[in-house]
Order: structure tokens, then C-alpha cells, then sequence
């Protein structure tokens, strides 16, 4: 049943916390967010950060071992890549909430609907 | 006047009821109107397995039943904030989930309800951690949306 994982701390939340570990940092961060425009070369990536390359490699580093980006083999300058599929345990976080969510409150409208009609009928 | 700004591993969710603020704030914290409801589909929480104290510092327990196979599910929150009937929140230790439930009285008798749920790790929590870490994930976020949806 799709939300027996939120109510067990399994491997999804392992995930998430190594995600988070690896967000924890600004530069980080940043460059995720130039990788989910597109692939981008190391050089390209230390570009616009006042850093040397070398701390954009270990950067990078700690992002290719949280699984959130990977490195092209073909060419020399082995471009990175935004691994879009480990995104997916903090996407499916969230839907299996809002699917919950959802469910409770359809039944507390019908709970509700309930709950006046028979404060109506006590008045008659 | 919703805030849909989210974050990785953030959930708000907002949803208006057909009736008075005052009844649906009693049903989010009385047992006797939350084993109606607080079960999704296909799961049941009898009312001797809820648990509330309505207090800073009291318990919020519940333990959920599968319907098909009998499997339990427990969870133990402990209330924050109570301010009736406007706002309820209540952290859970095991997951580090913190809920923040919103009450708002519309002009038409309906009410408002808004739900925001976070499970950021706790190192994340300091408002200067939140302050970065919220500006620069929001084009994440919002990318991560674009391929949820």
C-alpha cells in the first residue's frame, strides 16, 4: 500500500537525509540548480563562484556520492549531469502526504455533513 | 491568501470545509470526531487507539489498523501549539515531522484549513539555515514540480 512508507523510517528517510546532507551547503546548491538547466562542464560550473576549481571538484564530489549528480564518461571534460531520478523519494514524500491528506479530508467533509444534519434535526 | 512556496520535503496543503471554524478545530483534536476521518482509505483508527492531550507538551498517539490485513500503524506526536480554534501544531520524534494545521473563518460560514507539513532534518532548522536553504532551493523546488506533475 503506496503509504505504508510514511508511517515506517525505512530507506526513504535514509535518502533524504543523505539528500539534505549534501543540500546543507549554499555552493551546493547553486550548482544543482545550473545542472537542472542543463549538463555543465566543471569549468563551466566554477564560472560565476569566487572559488578554485579544485573546491568546485570536491563540491561536485560530495554531490556524485549523495547520487545527485553524475559524471559523462565520453568526453575529456566529462560533463555533469543532474540525476533527476533521486529527486524521486522527496517527490513521492510529498504525494503520499498529499494523497493522505486528501483522503482524511474527504471523510471528515462527509463526518461534518453528518455532524450538522443531525444539529439540524435536534432543533426540529 | 495561500503561500504554495514549497521546499524538498515540505508539504502544504489546503482544503475548505462546509462548516464553522469552531467544529472543524474540535474535530481535529477530539477522538470521538477524529476516528471518522483521520484513516485513509481502506484504514481504520478505533477510538481506543487515539490518543489526545490538548496541551503544549501532551500527547497526540494514534495508531491506524489496515482493514484488509489487520496491520497497525503507530504514530506518537506531541502537541506544540494550541490556540483554539486557529491553530494547531504537533511534532512527531520519530520522524522529525513537525504539522502545522491553520484555521481560517471564511465570509461565507465555510472554513479554511491549511496544512503544513515538514520533516527537515533538524540541523536544517535554525532560521539562518532555513533563510539559505529555502532562496536557493526554490527554482529547485520548482523544478522538482515540473517533473512530479
Amino acid at each position: 500500500m503506496y503509504w505504508l512508507n510514511t508511517c515506517m523510517p525505512t530507506a526513504l528517510e535514509d535518502d533524504l537525509d543523505t539528500m539534505f546532507a549534501a543540500l546543507a551547503d549554499r555552493t551546493r546548491r547553486a550548482i544543482l540548480a545550473h545542472l537542472a538547466e542543463g549538463d555543465r562542464t566543471v569549468n563551466e560550473l566554477a564560472e560565476p563562484f569566487a572559488i578554485s576549481l579544485q573546491a568546485v571538484s570536491k563540491h561536485i564530489q560530495v554531490l556524485e556520492r549523495a547520487g545527485l549528480v553524475s559524471r559523462g564518461r565520453e568526453r575529456q571534460s566529462r560533463p555533469c549531469h543532474l540525476e533527476v531520478d533521486r529527486l524521486a523519494p522527496a517527490a513521492d514524500w510529498i504525494s503520499q502526504h498529499r494523497e493522505i491528506w486528501n483522503e482524511r479530508f474527504d471523510k471528515l467533509q462527509v463526518h461534518l455533513d453528518r455532524l450538522q444534519s443531525e444539529t439540524k434535526k435536534d432543533k426540529r | 491568501m495561500t503561500d504554495n512556496t514549497q521546499t524538498i520535503g515540505e508539504l502544504i496543503i489546503t482544503r475548505i470545509f462546509d462548516a464553522p471554524r469552531d467544529l472543524v478545530f474540535r474535530c481535529m483534536i477530539e477522538p470521538e470526531h477524529l476516528t471518522h476521518f483521520w484513516g485513509p482509505v481502506g484504514v481504520s483508527t478505533p477510538i481506543e487507539n487515539i490518543t489526545v492531550d490538548a496541551r503544549p507538551g501532551g500527547a497526540f498517539e494514534t495508531i491506524m489498523v489496515n482493514d484488509s490485513d489487520g496491520a497497525e500503524y503507530p504514530s506518537r506526536g506531541v502537541f506544540v501549539e494550541i490556540v483554539p480554534p486557529e491553530r494547531l501544531v504537533w511534532s512527531e520524534p520519530d520522524s522529525g515531522m513537525t504539522t502545522t494545521s491553520t484555521f481560517v473563518q471564511l465570509d461565507d460560514g465555510r472554513t479554511e484549513v491549511r496544512i503544513h507539513q515538514t520533516n527537515v532534518p533538524e540541523m536544517f532548522r535554525s532560521p539562518e539555515a532555513q533563510a539559505g536553504f529555502k532562496s536557493s532551493l526554490d527554482r529547485f523546488a520548482a523544478y522538482l514540480a515540473t517533473i512530479t506533475r
